[in-house]
């Protein structure tokens, strides 16, 4: 297929699919046309994605849709987990439909917000324009708003409104941000003043005091909705109360995408400020400030979906300090932001089914998980334990390539590994008492399909895989997606292989 | 005072004043629409030489929904959820007379930012980065300092309105298709949180966000 028009079928096929939600009678019709446009959407975005590392860019209406390493390496993580987690709301709203719990309209509600949450990740992705990059990010925010309370009660109603009003002020930010990255362009006020590409050529002539101005409100804005310390408020109450595939979509890839919208900017903002390294050394500080609030809150956590909410804090903090560490911690961050994601979707799916046999996500009445699922308990234990960063999981090795790119810089390397360390003991914890601890109630056994199998297996063996070393087409999609933020700095020799 | 877009800024700033010191949702949501009509107005004022169209159409858009219909939503949330009654009873985490003296340090503290800030040549007023800034201060300062969850909204859209305030003085020309997703980006929000704040209201019987506090740790 002709890539302009691929550009658009991936864009199109997911807005199409939500109109098309519309028209469902019954909630399972609703959610099967969710999870089949969920996934032609994902299978669109995934084959744009390889067309990103071709010799000639896919690139359509005009040069304002564009797609390179960068953005090729995001469509192929919004394929990873958006297809996946299609897959998984068929099981997960399945046994709500069976139990009476999903109404036809909530069904609608979910599948049209759902395909359209995948408009707005692509749009975002494909979008040469910073300007229209903005306006995705902030349809992400307001579509998602209602999957939050898509079972209203007070607990989903502050947990949304928490969200919208902070997310939104985050993104408004971020678009003061952008107007001030327009206002440092030599050309402003021209068409073209608001181009990524333009602004990457012209980037030494930008005004290096708005630009610093204007990173500073695309950093707190963007990182608002990233989940950055000390701006992360919304997202413990967001994932823990949306529906488990909204909170893997939500954990799994919105926050990379918020950290795409950062990356972006990067290599510009350097550039216009003479390349000394001061937006990375500015994102390094807040990825270590999310790190350590991350571990510090995993340890007091009882509620299950919170703790893996604190857990993206930091993970989503180490991606940051990878990436503000620049050279090969860009292609670590990369690494790790997928391995990240693998163990984040498989860790939300097995909580949300544990909690719909036990009734709850509190820790303490979710202990002994095996007794309500084999297959999900075995999720829960492996994603947990991935997410510890230990042995043999992918996690592990990237773990320790952001921390061998951080050896020669010795304080952040002892904050990054106190951080670490106290982070697998919290969540050590919690993983063991979720496994085998006593539980104060007794489970509905959960009746496991051959989809459920097919989640968990395929997942925990890409986790395995991972952790053995990375094979050369990954290696290969990270570099060149470094090479994009690193602004075509020469990246360290070698890597793990 | 020398261009219009000066006189602009002038009102702006003495707007946002009026905000922080207002009792009456009534009057608080009159002057954030006012608000619009300032900016929009400012969108003409900034660049009268090159005025086109399509520039036309964008701030007569901009200023319809900043200015009407976005006061005429939130009149009717405010009246579905009785909000005016409510109003009575729930005092701000910081009063009004406090708002209005740190408002003059934000002020303050607005011109100190905006001397340090390098702007185009081409930027209609001097007033522009601190008036913005200041009227952004503000509305952060309203989704913060106030307990009722539609207060928090209005803050919001005087956020938006100072950023669309800088947009249009410092910046000029945005593509339109920008400003139009922008806008239409805006108009969501504000709707979203005008369906928010009624459902809340239905659920909880208040919008009193110091009550929001289920979800702990």
């Amino acid at each position: 297929m002709d890539s302009s028009l691929l550009i658009w079928a991936a864009l199109l096929t997911p807005l199409a699919g939500a109109l098309l939600v519309l028209l469902a009678r019954s909630p399972r019709t609703a959610l099967r046309l969710s999870s089949a446009a969920g996934l032609a959407s994902c299978v669109l975005a995934a084959a744009l994605g390889v067309a990103g590392f071709e010799p000639i860019l896919p690139s359509a209406a005009g040069g304002w849709l564009r797609v390179d390493a960068l953005s090729a390496a995001h469509l192929l993580l919004l394929a990873l987990v958006g297809g996946t987690s299609s897959a998984f709301a068929l099981v997960y709203f399945g046994d709500e439909i069976d139990r009476g719990r999903l109404t036809p309209r909530q069904a609608r509600v979910f599948g049209s917000l759902w395909c359209g949450a995948f408009f707005a990740l692509t749009l975002l992705l494909v979008s040469n324009n910073l300007g229209i990059m903005w306006v995705g990010m902030e349809a992400t925010t307001l579509l998602t708003a209602f999957l939050i309370a898509l079972h209203v009660s007070r607990e989903s109603l502050e947990a949304m409104w928490k969200y919208v009003l902070i997310c939104s002020v985050g993104v408004a930010f971020a678009f003061m941000g952008t107007l001030l990255t327009a206002a440092a362009a030599p050309a402003a006020g021209a068409p073209q003043a608001l181009s990524w590409t333009g602004l990457l050529a012209d980037a030494s002539r930008l005004d290096p005091n708005l630009m610093r101005a204007a990173f500073v409100f695309l950093l707190v804005g963007y990182g608002t909705k990233v989940g950055l310390a000390p701006m992360h408020n919304w997202l413990p109450d967001a994932h823990s109360q949306a529906p488990s595939p909204v909170s893997a979509l939500f954990s799994g890839f919105m926050l990379n995408s918020a950290l795409y919208c950062i990356l972006r900017y990067l290599p510009v903002a350097d550039r216009a400020t003479g390349g000394g390294g001061w937006p990375r050394e500015l994102l390094l500080g807040f990825g270590l400030l999310s790190l350590a609030v991350g571990a510090v809150f995993i340890l007091f956590q009882r509620d299950a979906k919170r703790l893996l909410a604190y857990c993206s804090v930091e993970h989503l903090g180490l991606v940051a300090i990878g990436v503000g560490l620049g050279g090969f911690g860009t292609v670590a961050a990369l690494v790790h932001s997928l391995n990240h994601s693998l163990a984040k979707i498989l860790a939300f799916w097995s909580v949300g089914r544990l909690g719909q046999a036990f009734g709850s996500h509190d820790v303490a009445r979710m202990s002994g998980a095996f007794r309500a699922s084999t297959v999900w308990g075995v999720g829960l234990l492996a994603s947990l334990v991935a997410l510890t960063g230990a042995a043999p999981f992918a996690t592990f090795l990237s773990e320790l390539s952001v921390l061998r790119a951080a050896f020669g810089r010795g304080i952040v390397f002892a904050l990054v590994l106190a951080s670490l360390a106290l982070a697998f003991v919290g969540l050590l914890r919690h993983t063991i008492r979720l496994a085998w601890g006593p539980s104060e109630v007794e489970p509905r056994r959960l009746d496991d399909g051959r989809l459920d199998r097919a989640l968990v297996a395929v997942t925990l063996l890409a986790l395995l895989g991972l952790g053995f070393g990375w094979p050369q087409p990954l290696l290969h999609v990270a570099e060149s997606a470094a090479r994009v933020v690193n602004g075509e700095a020469t990246l360290a020799a070698g890597g793990l292989r | 005072m020398e261009s219009i877009a000066d006189r602009l800024m002038l009102l702006l700033i003495l707007s946002d004043l009026a905000l922080l010191g207002t009792r009456q949702l009534r009057r608080v949501i009159l002057i954030a629409g006012l608000q619009g009509i300032l900016v929009g107005a400012l969108a003409l004022a900034s660049h009268p030489g090159s005025l086109t169209a399509r520039a036309l159409w964008l701030a007569a858009l901009g200023l319809g929904m900043r200015g009407l219909l976005f006061p005429w939503l939130l009149r009717m949330v405010a009246r579905r959820t009785d909000a005016d009654s409510l109003d009575q009873r729930l005092q701000p985490y910081v009063g009004y007379g406090t708002s209005l003296l740190l408002g003059i340090a934000m002020l303050a503290g607005a011109m100190a930012l905006g001397a340090r800030l390098p702007l185009p040549a081409s930027t209609p007023s001097g007033l522009v980065v601190p008036g913005a800034l200041f009227t952004m201060f503000t509305g952060l300062f309203l989704v913060i300092a106030r307990r009722k969850a539609l207060r928090q909204c209005l803050g919001y859209v005087i956020l938006e309105n100072g950023i669309y305030g800088f947009g249009v003085a410092a910046v000029g020309e945005v593509p339109a298709l920008v400003e139009l997703g922008a806008l239409l980006d805006l108009f969501l929000a504000v709707l979203v949180m005008g369906v928010a704040i009624y459902r809340i209201t239905e659920e909880f019987d208040h919008m009193d966000t110091e009550k929001l506090d289920l979800l702990r740790g």
